[in-house]
């Protein structure tokens, strides 16, 4: 086949320029950012309906409830019988006139240690401390204090009555009712509880003001599940971590207007409560100093109600 | 009107959609967006494409038709980037070829002729539809991924219920409205993709039949040519 001469009849077709279609994809990016942009930045196109606010309240009653006792002071307390240097906590003089009239000698045991070292330091002892430590092992308080003050007798001085005291004191179980009338008065002494913020009345209404705007948008979405469901009150309690998040699912701990007609959107309420608080979460702007004193915002209840 | 960018999970911003969405369901949306992005740019491309090529095949056989002398209108634009004129140069060469060593086989001639050019026909018209494959792909699979996003999200979401052991509706609408949105995105890219594939096929068929017209045309002329040639 030598003699046919290949040649090509048709021209190529050259291929689509390459810039005209990166052009093209450069222009629809472009148009789909700024097309997204604008539905991103775009108000929510229907605004919220006006519903009726949410009636949230302070449940006071739980809401006291919910602080734990200052426990601050109490390490403090128990530490000093213990090491045996209780002189130092500050104690009035007239501890000594009592101790020293008051008695007999019933406990021979305390006069065989008598201790050197009264005079100074005895002085600033308190009748207050030694009286109430024999007390827990007899529960009546005037009663076992009479016992006490003997031995102290013994010993001299108030020294001795420290002495005599302390060994007790170490086996010693403080119920906590006593303990707490026992250490109010060496709180302010020691100082170590920072107690710079409180909560007051005023300021647990703030609060609640404060997460009830922040969970507005959130239960303005709920719906009413029935007739009759928006005369639940339902008591919620939230624990809240420092930065706002709630530590755990609310719990609910009360209804308030329940009845027979609304008895069985009960359940329904209180999710839609418990979703209202999940949903907006974190809580911002609750004061910080709040947090963790006595009944402060890091437990806290509310009472909610379903818009209606 | 105020502008904000509210990204809250409640929100109906599509970016807030997109970025609370389920992984899967993100990963979904992504290859929507691109599939939509690459439709766009192609429907641009096609559109300014077609235009200006229908523009210039009016003028090249305003021209064509109008030339007294056919081997000087070859000299003058035989070598145009237009399908016509390729078309034209396909017919122009065969006969060049042919009658070079003078006529035997008329008949031959004039199928070599038909072949020639039907076959630069055919080239221009599959070169012509580069890309709207692309188009019928997108158009008729996106709503399909589409709703696998959201199945799959749906799907999620109410694993999330059974997790929660909360049935309240509040819990789960936003999951549900971002896996909706995938079927959004996927509708979104459809939509567009379906119709530029239909008005594009119709366009490049068009200008298919104009190029078979004037190959019919040109070979009468060359036929009749034929016939005058010894």
């Amino acid at each position: 086949m030598s003699g046919i001469a290949v040649s090509p009849i048709l021209r190529p077709i050259p291929r689509e320029r390459d810039d005209r279609l990166w052009i093209a994809i450069g222009l629809s990016l472009l148009a789909h950012i700024v097309l997204f942009t604008i539905l991103s930045l775009l108000p929510p196109s229907p605004p919220p309906p006006p519903v009726a606010p949410m009636d949230v309240t302070i449940a006071d009653d739980v809401g006291l409830k919910a602080g734990a006792p200052n426990t601050t002071v109490d390490p403090a307390e128990s530490k000093a019988p213990d090491i045996g240097n209780p002189e130092d906590s500050a104690p009035p003089a007239p501890a000594e006139e009592k101790a020293e009239p008051a008695p007999p000698k019933p406990q021979p045991e305390a006069a065989p240690p008598p201790k050197p070292a009264p005079v100074a330091k005895p002085e600033p002892k308190k009748p207050a401390p030694p009286a109430p430590k024999p007390a827990p092992k007899a529960q009546p308080k005037p009663a076992v204090a009479a016992p006490a003050k003997p031995a102290a007798k013994p010993g001299k001085g108030t020294g001795s009555t420290a002495n005599a005291i302390k060994p007790k004191a170490r086996g010693l179980n403080f119920g906590s009712d006593y303990f707490k009338g026992a250490s109010t008065k060496p709180s302010p002494a020691t100082g170590t509880a920072p107690k710079s913020a409180t909560m007051s009345q005023q300021a647990a209404m703030d609060i609640g003001q404060k997460i009830k705007q922040q969970v507005q948008p959130c239960a303005n979405r709920q719906v009413n599940p029935g007739p009759g469901a928006e005369r639940i009150r339902v008591t919620i309690r939230l624990k809240i971590n420092r930065d706002g998040t709630l530590a755990s699912r609310p719990v609910i701990v009360g209804h308030d207007g329940v009845d027979d007609d609304n008895r069985r959107y009960q359940r329904q309420v209180d999710d839609r409560a418990i979703a209202t608080f999940m949903g907006c979460q974190p809580l911002r702007g609750l004061p910080p100093e709040l947090y963790d004193v006595p009944n402060g915002w890091s437990d806290f209840s509310l009472r909610y109600k379903l818009p209606g | 009107m105020h502008w904000s960018l509210d990204l809250s999970p409640g929100s109906t911003s599509p970016l807030a959609l997109l970025l609370h969405a389920d992984i899967v369901v993100q990963i979904v949306m992504a290859g929507l967006l691109i599939a939509s992005i690459w439709t766009w740019a192609i429907i641009i491309g096609f559109s300014t494409k077609l235009g200006g090529t229908r523009r210039k095949i009016d003028k090249f056989e305003k021209d064509f038709w109008k030339a007294e002398d056919i081997d000087a209108f070859y000299k003058l634009h035989g070598d145009d980037e237009l399908p016509v004129a390729r078309v034209f140069a396909a017919g122009v060469s065969e006969w060049r070829r042919s009658t070079a060593g003078g006529v035997v086989d008329r008949e031959g001639i004039r199928e070599r002729l038909a072949t020639a050019m039907g076959s630069a026909v055919a080239g221009e018209a599959d070169k012509l539809a580069d890309r709207l494959n692309i188009l019928a792909t997108v158009g008729s699979v996106a709503p399909f991924v589409g709703l696998f996003g959201t199945v799959w999200g749906i799907m999620s979401s109410f694993t999330g219920i059974a997790a929660a052991q909360n049935t309240s509706l509040a819990v789960v609408a936003p999951g549900i409205a971002e896996a909706l949105f995938a079927t959004a995105i996927g509708l979104f890219a459809a939509i567009p993709a379906v119709i530029a594939y239909n008005r594009f096929s119709h366009g490049v068929n068009r200008i298919e039949a104009r190029l078979v017209r004037f190959a019919d045309g040109f070979h009468t002329t060359l036929s009749r040519q034929l016939e005058a040639k010894r």
